[in-house]
């Protein structure tokens, strides 16, 4: 009885949740269990703060792909709408003197821009050839930033970027800054959660498996892959603009292929098929290369071989694991 | 300055990036052919030619074209390996099979990074002196390093035309499944394909050793080309590949006369993306869209 209605098409939710008294349990206990989680960083000292601070940002990022990746559309240059919100949030504010947030809210707006006339022309190529456009794309971005040494400063980059501040408020130390970004994650999760319930997000789940049929229904394949390509940009560039603002230094290598790699490595060992994927992604990638101290290679090579192996034998990612033992505890 | 000269030694450098181009570019083509997956892994193997070729001309003093040879050889042992192991679940799935290919990039780079440590190493030159032809002086290790990126081009163009391998290559390439219905053997057509294509990125390590330094990083440029290169000339198409390649070569090599470099590459990366607007199937080639 439990099993069936969870497993099935979601039910009203109220009435569910008082019918399960047993799922009801689960869910308090889980959710108690994440809100621990989430504010253990704030009593375990600045190192713990770092790394959390660093996931949440990686959560926000690896959904905006992920949001691509769910129109059918993989992107293999998600470093750059990262790079152009880091970039414009602090140049907006350095050079036309606007406010941290009137300037981060500027850049957002100019890569949801950027997104959209970029998207409306190169969405139009399909599978590797997107993957490719993407990746050249990045490149680009990134030579040009490198280029442009009276603007950006070049290979140099931008030091000293000042903290985000609201009203006087400043999000100067990392328990502050913590709680902005960990809100940002959540709410990121959340909104994709939200978006892919409602008919919008489905008609990209449709427009991704199956392009043909979706067109034939009435469904405009490109326009829908426009939306979740601004959208997933967004998203890139928020997390952008808390990157700068955060590690207060942004150099045009900080945006090269390997973040690019980084991301879809997150996507794709966290599962691409879950919404939760990019979060349980960024959680567990995140902190890892801490575990590699002083051996990158090492590091590297693990990514590598998790890739390989997750791709082989677990294509929904770590994700998958918990459907899967969810599915199974539904069978009768 | 003498415009003619700069002008005909621009020629000669692109035309020896450009076979440089032209080997990566025809080995990543043939490889996305064979088994429809990009090769992120491509440069890597470039970068494990010019290892190889050090290894066995300064460790085991071996003269350089036996070396080239042995670098090849070994390549397409690892690449077919490799691919009968690891690619063969992923064939002809083309997105995870390029994430896949992504991860063995970061195995191979890392691992050549543990063995032979970050900083780059040089092959002594191969000749010495300089050689004028129609008033363009040449380093004489240049002129061999065309000549035998030449040679294993005719090579490889008289194994694909004439040999039953490579006409069977050719097959499936251009369909695997009417191939395999002729009697063509698919399955070892995949490993040999995929050895083969990173053979030829080898051998361009191993060939560009002597010119440039060798390190675990330096595959990432030529990778980054022949993507360009393919395309400009269209995935899969092998003549695009060539001919891509040698123009891609020669863009490169006049536009530095009159721009910045990185200017020139900014305008090349501009064009590409273009090109590929305009003529997903190739510019110049054609290849499958």
């Amino acid at each position: 009885m439990t099993t069936q209605l969870t497993a099935g098409r979601p039910a009203p939710r109220t009435s569910s949740a008082w019918k399960l008294p047993h799922g009801r349990k689960l869910a308090v206990v889980g959710t108690a269990a994440a809100v621990l989680a989430a504010a253990w960083p704030w009593a375990a000292g600045q190192f713990v703060l770092h790394l959390a601070i660093l996931s949440c940002i990686n959560i926000v990022i690896v959904n905006g792909l992920s949001l691509i990746d769910r129109s059918g559309q993989l992107s293999f240059g998600h470093s750059a709408p990262v790079a152009l919100g880091a970039y414009g949030s602090v140049l907006f504010s350095s050079m036309f003197g606007l406010g941290t947030i009137t300037a981060a809210a500027l850049s957002l707006l100019v890569g949801a821009v950027v997104a959209g006339l970029l998207g409306w022309v190169i969405l139009r190529l399909r599978g590797v050839y997107f993957v490719l456009v993407t990746f050249a794309f990045a490149e680009l971005v990134r030579l040009v930033l490198l280029d442009a040494v009276s603007i950006t400063g070049g290979a140099n980059g931008i030091a000293g970027i000042p903290p985000l501040s609201i009203g006087g408020f400043a999000f100067d130390s990392r328990e502050r800054f913590y709680a902005l970004a960990l809100v940002l994650a959540i709410a990121s999760v959340g909104f994709m959660v939200w978006l892919f319930d409602r008919p919008l997000g489905r008609a990209m789940t449709a427009v991704a498996a199956n392009p043909a049929l979706a067109e034939s229904t009435g469904l405009s394949v490109l326009r829908m892959q426009i939306v979740a390509y601004i959208g997933g940009s967004v998203l890139a560039s928020l997390g952008g603009v808390l990157t700068a603002r955060y590690i207060g230094f942004i150099s045009p290598e900080s945006f090269a292929t390997g973040a690019s790699v980084a991301f879809i490595t997150m996507l794709v060992i966290g599962g691409r098929k879950s919404l939760y994927g990019p979060m349980v992604g960024a959680l567990v990638l995140t902190p890892l290369p801490e575990f590699f101290r002083g051996a990158v290679q090492t590091q590297h090579i693990f990514y590598g071989a998790a890739l390989i192996l997750i791709l082989r034998f677990l294509p929904g990612g770590i994700a998958g694991i918990v459907a899967m033992a969810a599915a199974r505890r539904a069978k009768p | 300055m003498d415009w003619n000269l700069l002008i005909g030694q621009a020629t000669v450098n692109g035309l020896i990036v450009g076979l440089l181009y032209l080997l990566m570019a025809v080995g990543f083509t043939l490889v996305f052919g064979v088994m429809r997956m990009v090769n992120f892994a491509h440069g890597e193997f470039y970068m494990l030619g010019a290892f190889a070729a050090y290894f066995f001309t300064t460790k085991l003093a071996l003269p350089f074209l036996a070396a080239v040879a042995l670098s090849f050889v070994a390549a397409i042992v690892v690449g077919s390996l490799l691919e009968w192991f690891i690619l063969k679940p992923f064939r002809k799935d083309e997105l995870n099979g390029m994430i896949v290919t992504i991860g063995l990039a970061l195995i191979l780079q890392n691992v050549a990074l543990m063995a032979f440590g970050p900083d780059p190493v040089s092959l002594p030159s191969i000749a010495s002196g300089a050689t004028t032809i129609l008033g363009v002086t040449v380093a004489n290790s240049r002129v061999y390093v065309v000549g035998f990126a030449v040679l294993v081009l005719l090579l490889l163009y008289a194994f694909l035309r004439h040999s039953r391998a490579g006409r069977g290559l050719r097959a499936v390439v251009e369909d695997s499944e009417t191939a395999a219905i002729q009697g063509v053997r698919a399955r070892l057509y995949y490993p040999l394909g995929f050895g083969i294509g990173v053979g030829l990125a080898a051998i361009g390590g191993a060939l560009m050793a002597p010119l440039f330094s060798v390190s675990p990083f330096m595959g990432q440029t030529p990778l980054l080309k022949a993507f360009m290169v393919v395309i400009l000339g269209g995935l899969g198409s092998i003549p695009g590949a060539a001919l891509a390649g040698l123009c891609l070569g020669l863009l490169e090599s006049y536009s530095t006369l009159f721009l910045s470099t990185s200017t020139a590459d900014m305008l090349i990366f501009l064009l590409v993306m273009v090109g590929m607007l305009a003529f997903p199937r190739g510019l110049i080639g054609r290849g499958e869209a």
